[in-house]
């Protein structure tokens, strides 16, 4: 138990800082930035224990987003982003994971559900996650067809950037 | 009243949801404000701190550059210098000047965080409330116009951007009088718009577009960019693509600028302002 707690910290660290310090400094030439833009660290959320409490899982959602606020002078973006995640995931879940696997163990990563279901489950909660946060921070629907397509290609570099990691770690293996 | 309990109950999950989203609003729209939340405010300085160490490795890589930068700009200035300018008169008497009085104030910082790729980008300057930084100061680079110094903690202040959709900074065109103000679309970090502008004004391609001194928060003449493209917006107005003299993406160290009569004057208008009609 204190080990997963661990573990998961660990991997908390990890993301915000890979995620402040070298994924939020890359700069793109033109106004690609606004179209490439990959948040990893909703993996830390994707990857909490399956059986975690679903209360609790919202509240570690909002602190992950605050977290991420506080460094990018955002305050509340993220974290509302991050929510959604919390509200999605549970059900989401129930829905990915086939009845015939009834293991309560399962461990939400690629080498643990399957290269299909994890990319249905991440490319769900991670289009989610970008839908809320460029609607939050344009707050407006003006140019609501580049917004979809910013979420579309945000997203598609967040799930190749997650996808390289987890096949990574399976490569640790 | 055991109804009541029994709804909590049952809908804990999406009443804390909600409770947690109402909390996300509420400090994103005090984040809108000059004023932050003060739970963010107050770690500004443990972010700062590790902005600093993560600036003092990566500065390196920008350094040619930016010796470029402030080469370029030495040269500039020491054109401008009493001692550069030739002296026809050979017994000139030396004047103490008590015409001119230092309206501005310069404090140089460094840029230890950046962003341009939001639709609403900050920078973090490694100057505080200790060197005497104020909200709604002005923040220039050597190149132009940077932005507005928004929350200052003891040694470290967040600067709103150019590049953010609330920043309008009110200017004109250098070769005429007309004023209108340069607002930032949330697209390209190299250009912005410059709108209010008459349709009758004539500007042409490649015109300054300087601070105008209506803001009191910039001195005048300042740079903010060049006309790069026009168009017309409504019957009256024209509208007016500028390309943005600063570049966001290379800025490692800029000037906060300290205006000695800003206490004066606003305490002056605000004054006036109170009048009844």
């Amino acid at each position: 138990m204190i080990l997963r707690i661990l573990q998961n910290l660990f991997r908390f660290l990890i993301l915000v800082f890979i995620q402040v310090f070298i994924l939020n400094q890359i700069v793109l030439p033109g106004d690609l930035n606004a179209y490439i833009n990959p948040n990893i660290y909703v993996l830390f959320l994707l990857m909490l224990p399956i059986q975690i409490n679903r209360l609790l899982l919202l509240f570690i959602c909002f602190l992950c987003g605050l977290s991420i606020d506080i460094f990018m002078s955002t305050a509340g973006l993220h974290a509302s982003a991050c929510l959604f995640i919390g509200l999605v995931r549970p059900g989401l879940i129930n829905l990915v994971i086939s009845r015939e696997s009834n293991d309560n163990n399962i461990e939400l990563s690629m080498s643990g559900m399957g290269i299909q279901s994890f990319l249905i489950y991440a490319s769900v909660l991670i289009v989610v996650h970008h839908f809320a946060l460029m609607l939050l921070e344009a707050f407006n629907f003006l140019h609501f067809l580049n917004l979809l397509l910013r979420v579309v290609t945000a997203s598609l570099s967040t799930i190749i950037l997650i996808t390289l990691s987890q096949l990574l770690i399976i490569r640790n293996r | 009243m055991r109804n009541f309990f029994q709804l909590i109950r049952r809908y804990n999950f999406l009443l804390v949801f909600l409770l947690l989203q109402g909390l996300s609003f509420f400090l994103l729209s005090r984040n809108n404000g000059y004023q932050r939340a003060s739970i963010v405010g107050a770690s500004n300085q443990v972010t700062g701190e590790m902005y600093v160490a993560y600036s003092n490795v990566t500065d390196y890589l920008t350094l040619g550059e930016t010796n470029r930068l402030l080469s370029e700009e030495n040269a500039r200035l020491r054109k401008n210098d009493s001692l550069a300018f030739y002296s026809s008169l050979a017994d000139s008497t030396h004047v103490n000047d008590t015409l001119a009085v230092q309206q501005y104030d310069y404090i140089s910082a460094r840029v230890i965080n950046n962003s341009v790729k939001n639709v609403n980008n900050y920078l973090t300057l490694d100057k505080g409330s200790l060197n005497g930084v104020q909200p709604e100061m002005a923040v220039i680079g050597s190149n132009g116009v940077v932005g507005i110094v928004k929350d200052v903690s003891e040694h470290f202040c967040t600067v709103i951007s150019l590049l953010h959709r609330s920043t309008k900074i009110s200017s004109k065109v250098a070769s005429s009088e007309y004023f209108g103000s340069t607002i930032w679309d949330g697209s390209s970090p190299e250009y912005a718009h410059l709108f209010d502008i008459p349709s009758h004004a004539k500007v042409s391609l490649g015109d300054s577009i300087v601070t105008s001194t209506y803001s009191g928060i910039f001195p005048r003449g300042i740079l903010i960019g060049t006309v790069s493209g026009l168009g017309e917006s409504g019957e009256s107005f024209k509208e007016i693509e500028v390309r943005l003299s600063t570049n966001f993406r290379t800025l490692s160290y800029v000037y906060i600028v300290r205006n000695l009569f800003k206490a004066e004057r606003d305490s002056l208008e605000a004054k006036t302002a109170e009048l009844p009609e």
